[in-house]
């Protein structure tokens, strides 16, 4: 920690900046009106040059190569930002309209990555729930190009308002989360299986309450037979019309019963995992089993979550070749995995790019079909208007290892690597300084 | 009876079994040592290049561990010797790195800065990923709550986490807590530190004081009382104090001042004058009488402004250290391995860089157990890729300098242990099995 003036400095020309954002917001609609005034008089093609001149761009990344999977975009483009908005999506924008010109030529722009699994309700107690084996999201979003997490229930309805308050209001990164059906949430002791505790309304009410944050419901750790767990977790779901989100232990449940029971739209995380408490979904001859892939077919979709033992490769090889592919890469973020074979949502999406998944289709998983998955289609595109939530990558070339939970590798010769991201047209990570000025 | 057995055993016979005994016991030894030539060795690094400051390498040389300890270092260890042999040529290996001032008092008290707070990291989500085994925490908690920094933090953590304990008993809770003169106690400092954690605590903090320079001399007494030496982060006084009396008139030889390239208009005195951009002539007195010069990279605490001038007129820090916090993890300080890039990018050579990474805080702190890659010692080891291309590097205004030169940790060992593996060194080969019908 050092001077209480530069951080004060810091803050002030924070205020300075969305002070500006709003002066931006509502200068929007004069010009808006004198965009229409000079329409009716007949001066289109002039018109457009001249709101392009007069709205200052804030940020303009120049010479990349786009890809945004839901306007169906793989080339190279423009992307101008406007008061955290994207403001204009183009092939060659003028420089002189910006205010500030990064060059990312090289590079390739995309939507801020979503992390679909992740435990970020930290805290100094043991364990998940404001745990020491969660992770704060500022820790690791940024440098890997996320700009949106998805916290997989780690806080219950009792819980919920807490993990609130203190991490996901305070966060860089924006937080969304499933709630657990269990109320304190993933506790690692025998309370997140107390049934009475599994409150459909409650849960139900919660979501409602906290609809902008709250985007499914999660199930997980139970170790009993009963079905009454995973069916209130479902009901909820159902009530809210929002995706179930399965996660692990739940070891007396069959995955076919799992799988049957998952409506379309409903996720399984860990999808490739290989222990003891859940039957994998490749068979011991190799084949992905018939039932999990009618299940896919169904509509049912599977996060890859990581982990510290959740991807293997003698599941998901055989699975991305036989078409199972994961619809979203949750890294299953915590303490014991982030250091192990998964380490970023970069280097799991580098696994699948090197196992041969393209990179637009990789992109498109790591933004837009997330999004969709857990119906925030206002996020992971960069369609005009929508906010500036942007992921700035490179592909390193070279000779890179890559380690999967039962610490085997595969070898490969791409790596994707954040230069930087941004989140509501503000630089949370600028790995190389690109967009800062050169010392003299 | 006692007598009559020692007279027994002095028979001829006796003496015949005795030796056929200890000739046993001989061939024993001898038959383990063979044995841990045979294949004993656990882990064996081979064909990396080594650099271990304090005992003078710096060349090829293959680095063998057994269990959490270092067993050999020499050329051409052979790999038949040992259980697992990894091929690191190419690549740097190097003492686990030390980050001398770091802030991981992980916790939820929203009004704090780093004690118990938000604002303290995690130490294992930033050090092995860049190389780092051992951090010391820089006086986040205070004689008060270092119990609860331990049971929460230290005690939870793969990293070895050691700690500067705050001059203040509530430690970096908020600013106003810090300025309270009456919870500087140096007698209880010095209990905690000779006491209770001789083990944990290396030295005393002094920060963010707003005064004199009570906090600086209430420091340093607790320091003497228990002969380790205090930090300074001297960044929050106004009018600014002057830092050659700090150096020359409060400090001891062996005292850190830490946040060395900070430039601030006011609240602290820069070490490089502002107008004529000279290294002050103190400054280099001052090191050479044994005044230690810290990093700290921090947030607003690195300024090329002051790092570069100095560097080209011969002043170089003596430890390199990230102050990581949650403000300066996304910033222009990132991790360990990117502030020891841009000093390479600065000009410092790699052996240097390292030494300031491992040996001079290992000395610095008194743990001279650390930071060296002596035979019997613990197996802290980082393996480093350096990478070349072409690199950005920023200082806490945000202008940048290119390199062509970055570290990347490959692999960390703690205690002998794979705790990092970025690319998978160390483990086997995935092969597709063949589909069976």
């Amino acid at each position: 920690m050092e001077n209480a003036r530069n951080y004060k400095l810091i803050f002030i020309y924070e205020i300075i900046i969305s002070k500006n954002m709003y002066k931006l917001l509502k200068f929007k609609k004069p010009v808006a009106s004198i965009f229409a005034i000079t329409v009716m008089a007949g001066f289109m093609s002039l018109s457009s040059v001249f709101i392009v001149k007069a709205q200052t761009i804030d940020l303009l990344l120049k010479g990349g190569h786009l890809i945004d999977a839901k306007n169906k975009i793989d080339r190279k483009m423009d992307v101008a930002i406007t008061a955290g908005k994207v403001f204009r999506v183009a092939t060659d924008i003028p420089a002189s309209s910006a205010k500030k010109v990064v060059d990312v030529s090289g590079l390739i722009v995309a939507p801020g990555l979503i992390n679909m699994h992740t435990h970020v309700y930290a805290g100094s107690k043991a364990g998940f729930t404001e745990g020491t084996s969660s992770q704060l999201p500022d820790a690791f979003a940024p440098r890997a190009g996320i700009t949106t997490v998805v916290d997989a229930g780690t806080s219950g309805w009792r819980t919920f308002p807490d993990f609130k308050a203190k991490i996901i209001d305070n966060s860089v990164t924006r937080v969304l989360a499933f709630l657990n059906i269990a109320s304190g949430g993933y506790s690692v002791d025998k309370a997140e299986e107390n049934i009475a505790e599994m409150d459909v309304q409650k849960t139900v009410e919660t979501v409602k309450k906290y609809s902008d944050i709250l985007v499914g419901v999660r199930i997980g750790r139970y170790y009993g037979t009963e079905w009454t767990p995973f069916d209130r977790a479902s009901e909820a779901s159902k009530l809210l019309n929002k995706p179930l989100f399965v996660e692990c232990h739940l070891p007396m449940y069959s995955l076919e019963d799992q799988l049957n029971k998952m409506r379309s739209g409903d996720i399984l995380t860990h999808a490739f995992e290989n222990v003891s408490e859940r039957m994998t979904v490749v068979d011991e001859q190799g084949k992905v089993r018939p039932f999990v892939m009618a299940a896919q077919k169904r509509g049912v979709l599977f996060d890859v979550g990581h982990g510290g033992g959740g991807f293997w490769f003698n599941q998901a090889v055989p699975a991305f070749k036989q078409g199972l592919w994961p619809n979203s890469f949750g890294t299953d973020e915590h303490r014991t995995s982030m250091n192990s074979g998964m380490k970023t949502m970069l280097n799991v999406m580098s696994k699948y790019l090197n196992m041969g998944m393209t990179m637009p289709e990789i992109i498109a998983r790591g933004s837009w079909n997330a999004a969709k998955s857990i119906q925030r289609e206002d996020l992971g595109h960069l369609t005009e208007g929508s906010v500036a939530d942007i992921a700035v990558l490179s592909v390193s070339k070279g000779k890179f290892g890559f380690v999967d939970s039962g610490n085997n590798k595969i070898e490969g010769d791409k790596k994707l690597e954040a230069e930087l991201t941004i989140r509501a047209g503000r630089i949370i990570w600028d790995l190389n300084g690109l967009a800062a000025n050169a010392y003299k | 009876m006692r007598t009559q057995s020692v007279v027994f055993s002095k028979t001829f016979q006796e003496k015949f079994i005795l030796l056929f005994k200890r000739m046993t016991t001989g061939f024993v030894l001898i038959l383990i040592a063979l044995g841990v030539h045979a294949q004993e060795i656990d882990i064996l690094f081979k064909g990396g290049h080594v650099i271990d400051p304090k005992n003078n390498i710096n060349s090829k040389m293959d680095v063998a561990i057994v269990a959490d300890k270092i067993f050999r270092v020499a050329a051409n260890i052979p790999a038949s010797s040992s259980k697992k042999t990894i091929d690191i040529s190419g690549l740097y290996l190097t003492p686990g790195l030390i980050d001398m001032h770091t802030h991981v008092f992980h916790g939820t008290d929203p009004n704090s800065m780093t004690a118990n707070s938000y604002g303290g990291l995690q130490a294992d989500a930033f050090s092995f990923r860049a190389g780092v085994t051992t951090v010391v925490d820089a006086g986040s908690s205070g004689w008060r709550n270092f119990p609860l920094f331990k049971s929460q933090s230290i005690d939870r953590a793969q990293t070895r986490v050691l700690a500067f304990l705050n001059v203040v008993g509530h430690g970096m809770l908020s600013r106003f807590d810090q300025q309270d003169v009456n919870d500087m106690n140096p007698q209880m400092n010095a209990y905690m530190l000779k006491r209770l954690y001789p083990n944990l605590i290396v030295g005393i903090k002094s920060a963010h004081f707003w005064g004199d320079f009570t906090s600086v001399d209430k420091a340093v007494e607790s320091g003497k009382l228990a002969n380790v030496p205090v930090i300074v982060d001297f960044g929050e006084h106004t009018p600014t104090n002057s830092i050659e009396s700090l150096f020359m008139e409060h400090f001891r030889p062996g005292d850190i001042f830490t946040h060395t390239f900070s430039e601030i208009n006011g609240g602290r005195e820069s070490i490089v004058d502002e107008k004529s951009r000279k290294v002050k002539p103190f400054v280099f007195a001052a090191q050479k009488w044994g005044i230690i010069f810290d990093v700290g990279h921090g947030a607003g605490a690195f300024n090329f402004n002051q790092a570069i001038p100095a560097m080209k007129q011969g002043f170089m820090p003596n430890t390199i250290s990230t102050d990581l916090y949650n403000l300066s993890m996304n910033a222009a300080m990132k991790d360990m391995t990117n502030v020891m890039s841009k000093f390479l990018a600065m000009g410092m050579g790699l052996q240097d860089v390292i030494l300031r990474t491992t040996w001079n805080p290992a000395q610095i702190i008194q743990r001279p157990d650390l930071g060296h890659l002596s035979v019997g010692s613990e197996a802290d080891i980082a393996i480093f890729n350096l990478k070349k291309g072409n690199f950005g590097y920023m200082d806490v205004r945000r202008t940048k300098i290119s390199g062509t030169e970055k570290l990347e940790a490959e692999l960390t060992l703690r205690a002998g242990r794979v705790v990092w593996d970025l690319n998978g060194i160390s483990v086997p080969e995935w092969k597709m099995p063949a589909i069976t019908n």
